[in-house]
């Protein structure tokens, strides 16, 4: 159980999370550019996990990249070493608020949101979007090829989860698409390559940077919709936004920004403008809404993903006993070339972790088989198997509680043993195995959060989602999320006892 | 109609039945007693095919059981077997899952394939006559140990067996539940059903039966007539053990 322990923990995490940030974030309140200087390092986090051109792992396994390399100057600039610190991307504004680093720089575009919650420096980059599709995909031609005739199945596209490419693809083409989020970019890319998607959007850097390991992809039009990566600092340290602010201009003036980004290839026209933009920085910022003025609209999206998540269990689970039940027929009764290859697959599915499960089915299966299995029935699968093999250690346990007397009598009846089996003996097994199976069922229930990995907008997808895009709700989503999953695991508890009480007197 | 001929058993090293011969015949009721391990259960559990045995053969009319080996060819052989040979536990085994009525009709039911409806007709009359007509809808838990094994009787019935095999009926049962099940089985006797009863009731063997075969040691130490048993016992073994039985 201890992929399941890891997986819940995870979820736990994220949800409880928001409550320790808020409190830190009003404790932190002393001169950040003081503590920089005295403790003579320069912390910024960022994430090396398939980062590149930005921060990724080099040929000599050395961290490296033009944003590796532009906070290295910035801390020379400041006059201190640059101390880097890897963190999920997402949570990057978190432990920045409760003081882990001192500044977040890593491909975070500027918005509205975050400047209300953090300062932003003035922009070191300017990216746009690049479309991509495959080369021998002739139906793509243009970014309005995304729009397909009503009738025709729409286009799959996938983007990075929480980037600016989602907000784009979203407010352009809203439903015109099939919009599908993911974790992680390169798999992405790897999915149109293979045909499971039709395109996907990136930040020009990543498509430079990626794209040669995709022969198979090519960029479609022109980038566009630009926009501006920042460095963001707690929303006080004003000393230290000024102090970087300069660096940034020096390093635009005497070239050395130019320097680094020609060595990773992204330099181009668009960065002439850094300097100008840099003049009026930052934008006005409309006085934040209401906290409660978009919450029915937000409900109604943790509701939307609440509904997959019960799509996922309630198909999952069902799928799950009958194989385990199978399973357990077949290692007890069974002769013997199918009883080890089924004790097989059971330690294997039970040592695995269920991501990983999800994994080989969605991102490596279609690349052995050339079969795509959709995400959502992928998710199905993945979970139906991983539980199965539970599921079959219950239902072992169960059939040998059954006193073999039970048998003994259905055989001198004169049945086969299939029938013994079905008519006597998983009846009463079945019965006697509800509690353990319940309750794999309530943590299956939790476990579908890991379907997200996959693109799988469930509940907890959902809310990581929203609370990258409107951080300053992360505590309010995080509690209707909780209350959304404790209003559907509730029930499932009381339908246990339940069921439990009902079959008690007739449990052997 | 039942024949059984020099079986051997082993358990690992244990010889249990050490050459078993015996025969039973149409409407002959067959009664075996003897000491505890003289391997009376096991004898019944070999004819109808519960336990493998390593040597001899169990014939039932056409049917046949030879040695475990070739079992699983037999698959179809056995199943035959059973249809035609009841068995009643001394632990009744009722399907706890299913209530009295189903219980009765699962044999029919889920083996010959006949229709509920004429089965439920059959159940009803079937137990009228071990006496438990108003408890159809009941679950096996809801009833006492002697109306369990009534139930267990009737179960077997249902499948109109040629014979059945009776485990030591009543050795779970107090006395007075014991003497509900004695007069059943006896009606049953008395209408001409073929079985073989194990059992350490003296006084129901004696009184059911037309043949006694007494076991000791894995192997029939003396048969006869009830009378010839109880009142003349030819073996050492006989007496003994009826002695025994006396003094308890």
């Amino acid at each position: 159980m201890s992929t399941k322990g890891r997986v819940m923990r995870k979820r736990l995490c994220i949800v409880v999370h928001p409550l320790f940030v808020l409190l830190l974030a009003s404790i932190s309140l002393a001169d950040t550019l003081e503590e920089v200087s005295q403790r003579g390092t320069l912390r910024w986090g960022g994430d090396a996990s398939g980062g590149g051109p930005y921060i990724f792992q080099g040929a000599d396994n050395q961290l490296t990249g033009f944003e590796y390399e532009l906070a290295q100057y910035l801390a020379a600039e400041l006059g201190v070493r640059s101390e880097y610190v890897n963190w999920e991307w997402e949570m990057l504004p978190q432990i920045l608020d409760r003081g882990s680093i001192d500044v977040v720089l890593n491909g975070y575009e500027w918005s509205e949101e975050r400047e209300q919650l953090w300062s932003s420096t003035i922009p070191y980059y300017i990216y746009k979007l690049q479309l991509m599709a495959r080369i021998d995909d002739d139906s793509i031609r243009t970014w309005e090829d995304l729009r397909t005739e009503q009738g025709q199945p729409r286009k799959r596209v996938g983007v990075l989860q929480g980037s600016a490419a989602e907000r784009y693809v979203e407010s352009r083409f809203g439903e015109a698409v099939e919009l599908k989020k993911y974790p992680e970019v390169t798999s992405v890319m790897g999915l149109v390559e293979q045909g499971q998607l039709d395109a996907t959007v990136q930040d020009v850097p990543i498509a430079i940077h990626y794209g040669r390991e995709f022969p198979g992809l090519r960029g479609v039009g022109q980038p566009e919709a630009p926009g501006y990566y920042v460095a963001f600092v707690r929303a006080h340290d004003e000393p230290l936004r000024l102090r970087l602010n300069e660096a940034i201009s020096n390093g635009l003036a005497d070239g050395t920004l130019r320097r680094i980004y020609e060595k990773y290839g992204v330099w181009n026209n668009d960065q002439e403008r850094l300097a100008e933009v840099a003049q009026n920085w930052p934008p006005v910022v409309a006085a934040a809404p209401s906290r409660w003025a978009n919450l029915p609209h937000y409900t109604r999206l943790l509701l939307l993903a609440a509904w997959t998540t019960v799509k996922l269990s309630f198909l999952s689970m069902p799928l799950a006993m009958s194989l385990g039940l199978m399973v357990a027929i077949g290692r007890l009764y069974g002769p013997f070339w199918v009883r080890w290859p089924l004790e097989a697959y059971v330690e294997l599915i039970r040592g695995t972790p269920l991501l990983l499960q999800l994994f080989v089915i969605y991102y490596v299966l279609p690349q052995l088989t050339g079969v795509s299995i959709p995400e959502f029935w992928a998710g199905v699968l993945g979970l139906a198997i991983n539980y199965s093999a539970y599921e079959a250690e219950n239902y072992r346990a169960g059939l040998l509680a059954i006193p073999r007397g039970q048998m003994e009598a259905a055989l001198s009846l004169g049945m086969s043993t299939t029938t013994a089996l079905r008519r006597v003996v998983v009846p009463q097994a079945v019965r006697i195995v509800i509690p353990p199976v319940t309750n794999d069922f309530i943590a299956l229930f939790k476990d579908t959060s890991v379907c997200s990995m996959i693109a799988v907008t469930e509940l907890t997808g959902m809310y990581r989602f929203l609370f990258q895009s409107h951080p300053r709700l992360m505590l309010e989503f995080g509690l209707l999320t909780a209350l959304l999953y404790l209003a559907m695991s509730y029930p499932l508890s009381l339908m246990a006892r339940r069921m439990e009480t009902r079959f008690k007197r007739i449990a052997v | 109609m039942i024949e059984v001929r020099r079986l051997v058993k082993n358990h690992g090293l244990l010889r249990v039945l050490d050459g078993v011969s015996l025969s039973v015949r149409r409407g002959e009721v067959a009664a075996v007693i003897g000491p505890s391990g003289g391997g009376k259960s096991t004898l019944l559990r070999c004819i109808n095919g519960l336990e493998n045995f390593q040597e001899g053969e169990v014939q039932v009319d056409e049917v046949r059981l030879s040695p475990s080996g070739a079992r699983r060819e037999m698959g179809e052989s056995l199943r035959a077997l059973r249809r035609r040979v009841g068995m009643v536990f001394q632990q009744f085994h009722l399907f706890p899952h299913m209530s009295v009525l189903e219980n009765v009709i699962s044999g029919p039911l889920y083996v010959l394939r006949r229709s509920r409806d004429e089965l439920e007709v059959e159940a009803q009359q079937l137990l009228t006559r071990v006496g438990l007509a108003d408890k159809l809808a009941a679950r096996p838990e809801q009833l006492s140990g002697g109306q369990q094994q009534r139930v267990a009787i009737a179960r077997a019935l249902a499948m109109k067996p040629e014979a059945i095999l009776f485990d030591e009926p009543t050795s779970a049962l107090d006395p007075r539940m014991a003497a509900e099940v004695i007069s059943v089985i006896t009606d049953l006797a008395k209408s001409g059903q073929t079985m073989i009863v194990v059992t350490h009731a003296m006084g129901f063997a004696r009184s059911v039966s037309h043949t006694i075969h007494v076991m000791h040691g894995g192997r029939v130490a003396e048969s006869g007539t009830a009378q010839q048993i109880f009142e003349e016992p030819r073996e050492e073994v006989t007496r003994s053990f009826l002695a025994q039985t006396r003094a308890n």
